[in-house]
């Protein structure tokens, strides 16, 4: 049987991937799944983006199930729908002492979802809420527009932002110097949010050279879901 | 320039605000519904009406109204919001009013799927309402070419004066890929013939109803001299490693990607394939067709539908050479078992 989250110590973990459409959240949680899982113990990834079943983790379910993570999403006949499906056993992963991860859609939209799990959330003994930006994206190139989305991000959420995650890229036309440019408006929108930037994805062909540049911070990136005739 | 990087949707939206588009009615549907919310974004921001129709039906006849009032004005939807259109889009087409009708497609019949198809080809090419006519149908193959043709489709409409619609399927509409923002469109073109409020001249009426049959008849013999001189001009076709093919692919939208992934492939096993990607889906680019014909040994058509473009091309080969077809709906098929196919088309044709 499965322990519940009481007093005492808990090892358990839940990071949830928040942003703007498009902003990389389910390549993210995808990529830090597998590396949690590749570690030790089931890990829990709920594919929350009800908003259109177009490049969603349940696309690539058996493989990842495969790899021992336990994937909570619509199923059976939602299972590639675009209704506001909540997968029932939600609740009851988030009451375990368990390693989770939250993959919402994009915008306020998505948020809603986190802000209907946002008291079973606040039961947990810790949490991270990132805010995951790729500064080429429309309405993520300001620090206004990134505001607008914080504030009802947040709102909608009802939960406050832990991290930023920086994910700056023009997919294959990315470089070094796009990510470099790109990650340094990341910081700079951080600064000005007082949140901390706790990590940097890049794409794993440019891990080696960037690794002593950002170190820890760095973590890199497979795209599971890019179509290989794209690539 | 300074590129970003924008899903499908957004960067046909953005296209068709930097075309002076400036009125938007819909009602939103899988996957298409980016547009609208893009406008909606966008519109107070520099000005514009966004509106969300109570349904298609409404979305498409406001079209009709702002078009006929001289407006640069689209709307977008999917399959069955497109089919509840079509009433208004056959009255768009008689009385000539510019407009860009955009449909970022699943697969049906019926309420079918949300998952990309290319299965209203037909709908889109032969005029899917009631009467004589065609519409312009263009069908972009990358998130550049959605902003590009964008822009194109309002300059087509307003030449030709005639509802130009772009085809894309729902995966072009959700995928994203860096694009270099156009210039703003500075010159229109004149509109003498709408209705901006009669002031000083004789009124202008937009009307499609012709109870006289000869007035009737006039009206269909304009419209068909106008496709004519549409079908003489803008034909469009992009061609790749068509001069030897002995196998040459047709494939439009995204499927022309998958396939030029696979004509590398299957090339470098020592069979010759090219490619012809239809850009303008009507006028159909028969002329090109044609011409690769006279060296091409066979064709194939491929598809995100049960078969529905091998017409056309059937057509335009006229039974010179085989068009063979293969296509998959609800699944898009990919560059692996498009090679498998070509590859087996070659042996029975012995061309390996």
């Amino acid at each position: 049987m499965r322990k519940q989250v009481c007093e005492g110590i808990s090892l358990a973990s839940l990071s949830i991937y928040a942003g703007g459409y498009g902003s990389g959240k389910t390549e993210v949680a995808l990529n830090f799944a597998l590396e949690k899982a590749a570690g030790a113990g089931e890990v829990v990834l709920a594919d929350l983006d009800f908003v259109n079943p177009y490049f969603v983790s349940r696309e690539v379910k058996a493989d990842i199930e495969q790899k021992g993570i336990k994937l909570i999403a619509p199923s059976g006949e939602f299972f590639l729908g675009d209704v506001p499906n909540v997968p029932a056993e939600i609740i009851g992963f988030l009451r375990q002492d368990n390693d989770m991860l939250l993959d919402l859609a994009g915008d306020e939209i998505g948020a809603l979802m986190l802000g209907y799990l946002s008291r079973y959330v606040a039961l947990r003994p810790n949490y991270d809420l990132y805010l995951v930006l790729n500064p080429y994206r429309p309405f993520a190139m300001d620090l206004h527009s990134i505001k607008e989305l914080k504030v009802l991000l947040e709102d909608t959420a009802n939960l406050k932002f832990t991290g930023i995650i920086s994910n700056p890229n023009l997919v294959e036309e990315t470089d070094i110097d796009v990510i470099r440019k790109g990650h340094q408006k990341v910081l700079s929108f951080a600064k000005s949010f007082g949140i901390p930037v706790k990590y940097l994805t890049v794409e794993e062909r440019f891990y080696d050279q960037l690794f002593p540049e950002y170190r820890a911070m760095l973590k890199k990136l497979k795209l599971y879901l890019r179509p290989d005739w794209l690539q | 320039m300074d590129k970003v990087l924008m899903k499908g949707n957004e960067a046909l939206a953005e296209g068709a605000v930097r075309a002076g588009c400036r009125a938007y009615f819909g009602y939103p549907i899988t996957p298409s519904s980016e547009i609208a919310e893009y406008m909606a974004r966008k519109y107070p921001k520099i000005g514009g009406t966004f509106l969300q129709a109570e349904s298609e039906l409404a979305a498409i006849n406001m079209v009709y109204g702002a078009a006929a009032a001289g407006a640069r004005v689209m709307t977008a939807s999917s399959g069955p919001g497109i089919s509840l259109k079509q009433e208004g889009i056959s009255f768009l087409a008689e009385a000539e009013l510019p407009c860009v009708i955009v449909n970022i497609s699943r697969g049906g019949p019926g309420l079918g799927g949300i998952q990309p198809a290319q299965s209203d080809y037909f709908q889109a090419t032969r005029g899917g309402g009631h009467g004589d006519y065609h519409i312009m149908v263009l069908a972009p193959a990358g998130v550049q070419e959605m902003m590009d043709l964008a822009i194109e489709a309002f300059e087509l409409a307003d030449k030709y004066r005639i509802p130009v619609m772009i085809m894309a399927e729902g995966t072009l509409g959700q995928m994203m890929e860096p694009v270099v923002l156009r210039e703003q469109v500075a010159e229109f073109y004149n509109k003498p013939w709408a209705t901006t409020g009669c002031k000083n001249r004789k009124p202008n009426i937009i009307n499609t109803l012709h109870l006289s049959p000869d007035v009737l008849e006039q009206r269909n013999v304009h419209l068909q001299n106008k496709y004519i001189n549409i079908k003489l001009r803008e034909k469009r076709a992009e061609t790749y490693m068509t001069e030897d093919a002995d196998i040459v692919v047709v494939a439009f939208g995204i499927m022309a990607r998958v396939a030029r992934k696979s004509i590398m492939e299957v090339r470098k096993q020592g069979v010759k394939v090219g490619l012809i990607r239809p850009i303008t889906l009507w006028p159909f680019p028969d002329d090109v067709v044609e011409k690769v014909s006279d060296t091409a040994k066979i064709f194939l058509s491929l598809e995100i539908s049960m078969g529905q473009m091998v017409e056309d091309i059937k057509l335009a080969v006229n039974g010179r050479r085989p068009v063979d077809f293969y296509g998959r709906i609800g699944i898009t098929p990919n560059p692996e078992e498009v090679s498998k196919r070509l590859l087996m088309l070659a042996a029975e044709e012995g061309l390996r």
